[in-house]
């Protein structure tokens, strides 16, 4: 309302060519205009280059000619591939069960007062902010066989007499990447939940508690369905960053020991960049597509179903 | 502080930043002019493990080089992973680095997009008493030369001579057994051996290849076609690795890169480990950081050794590297005029010494330098591109070897068998990959 | 507060609250200490005798100097912050008009193009590296800032996008509508009315997109060539692991180094962040 009363909309005359964009279909066309050149020149354009390169034969520096779905038929039966699939997955869905539970709890932690509010909250944002790469090799440092401080802790307090193989061993690799994936998330989704948790007006919370409702119920029946909206298109975002993450395990271990912690970018990047199979590359990012699609489609339309009722 | 900074800004920015034009108009115009009077030259390289020869290239080669040839240098470094998505990137584009570095076989996977560098290669090849057929095999396809042989860093064993003694091996082990029984032995006094089986480029497959070759494993026929990894010999080799892992080597290697064992060497928590050079090298740049138990520096500890031998013989896979003129290239006289300054042997040599040993030139006129009886410590790695052989064994070291050897699929057949699969399933599952390269 | 007695706001609230601050916060003391750690203290093995991880005797300001004066650590620092700024303006330009026009505007197709935008999100940057370097140098743009600036934003649009529809599906119709019966134009209304009012909204997804391009690796990684022109992540990583050798001390004062100052930042900005994103989920 303050922004009303001080603003000059008033008086002047729209000139010709503002008259046009008077019109609502021409000024969304005009609102449109440079999102849809940036997206369509660096997005649409080499996304279709890249799906066709997807269906040559094509290695690096040799065109290659169009073969149909033969690399896609080649991936299918490729074993490496089917263990990346699976462990896209693992990957993707304990990660973001794991950041929204902990993100949450943190978000309900955050949301009440006390000394010291702004600066937490700000520095909690850390592992958020920190490029990737950077942290993760801070990560490689704490979890390094040899040196690990996380084994020295826990054989310190004494929980361990034999040091903890992080890296070495696969299911222990994939639960490394998965703490640290989780460790740069919880924040974004403390931070964005906790902007949920601040529209839901207090209120609502003590009437429930007049009522005799528990702490448990009153989150359960009030705070958690308000929240709702919110913590889906938080997941979203996530599961779709986390789906297509690369930085995180080409740095960390590479795919490695024996596959067992490739996901579909960095199994991608291995055949297309570090073996010249350009195409057969294509084929398995475009393969990532789908599987997104459907996880994306599935949560958009459960979100509008949310935000309906 | 400013000063120094300042110095270096000016050193490197004249030798090999500014594209002919300085700091301050590449910041104005964002790029640089294309009415440049000179020729530049980008030359991309991987970071060098010896840091002392990227300075010595920065400050005093690449300057002279623009003097003498009359062009502009522009020398970029990178981490040596990450030379593959800019080569990648440059030849799908068509633009990018004129001189590019390349680790082993790259030279055929690109080999269509480089400039055969024959010429070049042939001449200094007889002036320094010929390249070494592993070079040979790395670099040329029998017709061109796709890269200009630079230089191999050696993998040998660095090992504690003292601590090999305590445990009564007084001579470096000559077979697998003996390194195995070796092995056992110290692991039992908790100084394992240590060795990688990761996704890494530089120390897993320079152990599991000469491995299985030393076994009389090989992945196909010389056809380059035939897929014969499923034999006798490397089921042998893989039952024993399981045997020898588990008795002799520090568990934690299954998931180490390339500077893990480094460290683990340092720190003094391994007895012995395939590495290049440069654990040695450090424990030198820095005598005092390193001690050993007894107080003594610890680089007079260690000596270096090949692998050992095994029924079918003793072999080495070494990390080769050339130069590749590329096609899309615009300067490829200058390059070209570059690299045959570069390998004219006064050149060469100040990269060769300021290497102390570390890479091992491929010509084999090298091996009478001086420098190798300098510190007999390095004298091992003297014949280190001799000893050599290259992926894909016994076929070409093609595109086809390449994409094996990036898909870790020998490495990862003895890792896999390493954590508990049997040794014929953990073939059996190489011999079906391998299959679908080889087809 | 948490209701009920001392040790139920201990056990529902502090507790978890400083276990929570512990484990966020705990690599970054480590980059600290590592920063400051004496290489020789180093390479000590996890079951040393007289290990001391957590604490330094003889602190060094040997690798911060390091990182000044060999590498070009304040170069980059300088390219990331001017990357990141100029491709987060440009995508919050487009993001709100975009957004405004989806969210605000009745035209054939909406839903649909909303749609789109938004599945571009979906594409994965390992597929579009390769065309896109040939993009970048048929527009000359390699090895210039701009080939990152004009790039980023095509993963910041659709979230900003996204974002801003829902923030200003939030702000009544009738504001607008009151100021062009005083007979302000469309244009005019949405940007003397309906922008001032979003503000928030607009803060939180620049800040968003702000981290996403300091983040980046791969486009900087194969798009820029020259040492001077590099990003923080790509140049810290390039000049300080060398091969089998890591810089330590160096690689974590450059990590470090790289987040503070963004850090800061944020801590000024978080309350407004947090405001945003409440308008834009209000929607």
């Amino acid at each position: 309302m303050v922004a009303l009363a001080t603003s000059s909309a008033g008086g002047k005359r729209p000139a010709p060519r503002a008259r046009l964009l008077e019109d609502e279909r021409w000024l969304a066309f005009a609102l449109l205009v440079p999102t849809a050149i940036l997206l369509g020149l660096f997005i649409a354009y080499p996304f279709v280059k890249g799906v066709i390169l997807s269906l040559t034969s094509a290695r690096v520096g040799v065109e290659g000619e169009f073969v149909g779905l033969k690399n896609f038929v080649k991936i299918w039966n490729d074993g490496i591939f089917h263990v990346t699939v699976w462990n896209t997955f693992w990957y993707t869905g304990v990660t973001t069960v794991f950041k929204l539970a902990l993100g949450l709890w943190l978000a309900l932690l955050l949301n009440r007062h006390f000394r010291g509010k702004a600066f937490i909250r700000a520095f909690i944002l850390l592992p958020f902010i920190i490029p990737t790469v950077l942290s993760t090799f801070a990560w490689k440092w704490m979890f390094d066989p040899t040196f690990s401080v996380i084994n020295w802790t826990l054989y310190q307090l004494g929980f361990i007499t034999q040091r903890i193989n992080w890296l070495g061993d696969p299911d222990l690799a994939m639960t490394s990447i998965i703490i640290i994936n989780v460790w740069r998330g919880v924040p974004f989704f403390a931070i964005s939940l906790l902007a949920g948790l601040q529209t839901i007006s207090p209120e609502l919370n003590e009437a429930a508690a007049i009522d005799g409702a528990r702490p448990w119920q009153r989150f359960w029946h009030v705070t958690w369905p308000l929240l709702l909206p919110v913590t889906m298109v938080v997941v979203l975002f996530s599961v779709i960053q986390t789906f297509a993450d690369f930085q995180l395990v080409y740095v960390m271990t590479g795919g490695g020991p024996a596959n067992a912690t490739h996901l579909f970018a960095t199994y991608a990047y291995q055949l297309g960049i570090g073996t010249g199979l350009l195409a057969e590359g294509a084929a398995i990012s475009l393969a990532m597509f789908p599987f997104l699609f459907l996880i994306v489609v599935v949560q958009l339309l459960y979100i509008r179903r949310v935000e309906v009722r | 502080m400013t000063t120094k900074r300042r110095t270096f800004l000016r050193v490197s920015g004249a030798a090999t930043v500014a594209a002919s034009t300085g700091m301050a108009s590449i910041l104005a115009s964002g790029r640089a002019p294309v009415y440049a009077q000179a020729k530049t030259v980008h030359w991309l390289k991987w970071v060098d493990f010896v840091p002392a020869t990227d300075q010595m290239f920065r400050r005093e080669l690449m300057p002279e080089a623009e003097k003498a040839l009359g062009i502009k240098m522009n020398l970029e470094t990178v981490n040596g992973n990450d030379l593959q998505p800019r080569i990648t990137a440059g030849i799908q584009s068509g633009a990018g680095a004129d001189l590019i570095m390349s680790f082993n076989s790259f030279t055929h996977l690109y080999a269509n997009s480089v400039v055969d560098l024959s010429d070049i290669a042939e001449e200094v090849g007889k002036r320094e008493g010929g390249h070494y057929a592993y070079a040979k095999a790395i670099c040329s396809d029998g017709k061109a030369y796709m890269g200009m042989p630079w230089a191999v860093i050696g993998g040998m064993i660095a090992y504690r001579k003292s601590w090999f003694a305590e445990v009564g091996v007084t001579k470096f082990p000559e077979t697998w057994e003996e390194y195995r029984e070796a092995g056992k032995k110290l692991k039992a006094k908790g100084r394992p051996l240590g060795q990688t089986l990761g996704h890494t480029f530089g120390d897993a497959p320079g152990f599991t290849y000469p491995y299985l070759w030393s076994w009389g494993g090989k992945e196909v026929e010389a056809d380059g076609k035939t897929v014969v990894i499923n034999s006798k010999a490397t089921v042998d080799s893989v039952k024993f690795m399981q045997g020898f892992w588990k008795d002799a080597h520090d568990e934690g290697g299954l998931a180490w890169d390339d500077t893990n064992n480094n460290r683990a060497f340092l720190s003094q928590t391994i007895s012995a480990t395939l590495n290049g050079a440069s654990i040695y090298i450090e424990s030198l740049r820095r005598a005092d950081q390193y001690k050993t138990e007894k107080g003594e520096h610890l680089n007079k500890d260690i000596l270096h050794a090949p692998l050992p031998k095994g029924p079918a013989g003793q072999f080495g896979f070494h990390l080769l590297q050339s130069n590749m003129l590329m096609k899309y290239s615009k300067n490829q006289d200058a390059a070209k005029a570059f690299l045959k300054w570069l390998h004219t042997e006064a050149n060469y040599e100040k990269f060769f010494l300021s290497q102390k040993g570390f890479a091992t030139p491929t010509t084999a006129k090298w091996e009478a330098h001086k420098l190798w009886n300098e510190d007999p410590v390095m004298t091992p790695y003297k014949v280190a591109a001799r000893l050599g052989q290259a992926i894909g064994h016994s076929g070409p070291p093609n595109a086809k070897a390449q994409e094996v050897l990036s898909k870790y699929i020998i490495t990862d057949m003895y890792a896999k068998a390493v954590q508990g699969m049997a040794a014929e399933e953990a073939v059996k599952w190489a011999e079906a990959e391998l299959k679908k390269v080889y087809v | 507060m948490v209701e009920g007695g001392l040790w139920r706001r201990w056990v529902f609230f502090y507790i978890p609250l400083t276990l929570f601050v512990f484990v966020l916060l705990f690599p970054f003391y480590w980059m600290i200490i590592t920063t400051f750690r004496p290489d020789g203290e180093l390479y000590k093995p996890w079951n040393a005798v007289a290990y001391q991880p957590f604490w330094t005797n003889n602190p060094t300001f040997e690798h911060i100097l390091y990182l000044f004066e060999e590498t070009m650590f304040s170069k980059w620092m300088f390219n990331t912050l001017l990357i990141a700024a100029v491709s987060t303006v440009i995508s919050l330009i487009c993001g709100v008009f975009a957004g405004y026009a989806l969210a605000r505007l009745n035209f054939p197709w909406a839903g649909g193009l909303g749609t789109t935008i938004f599945v571009t999100y979906l594409v994965p940057q390992t597929l579009l590296f390769i065309p896109l370097a040939d993009i970048i140098r048929n527009f000359g743009l390699g090895d210039t800032p701009w080939a990152l600036i004009l790039t980023y934003p095509t993963f910041l649009i659709p979230f900003c996008t996204w974002l801003m529809m829902g923030y200003f599906k939030s702000i009544p119709k009738e504001l607008e509508e009151c100021a062009r019966i005083d007979g302000a134009s469309r244009f005019q209304a949405m940007y003397h009315i309906i922008l001032p009012v979003a503000v928030p909204g607009i803060m939180s997804a620049g800040i968003f997109a702000f981290t996403l391009s300091w983040n980046e690796f791969i486009y900087a990684l194969v798009f820029l060539s020259s040492p001077e022109q590099k990003t923080v992540p790509v140049g810290v990583t390039s000049e300080l692991i060398r091969g089998d050798v890591f810089f330590w001390g160096p690689l974590m004062a450059g990590a470090l180094l790289g987040s503070i100052p963004v850090a800061i930042v944020y801590s000024f900005f978080v309350e407004h962040y947090v405001a945003g994103l409440t308008g834009s989920v209000k929607g």
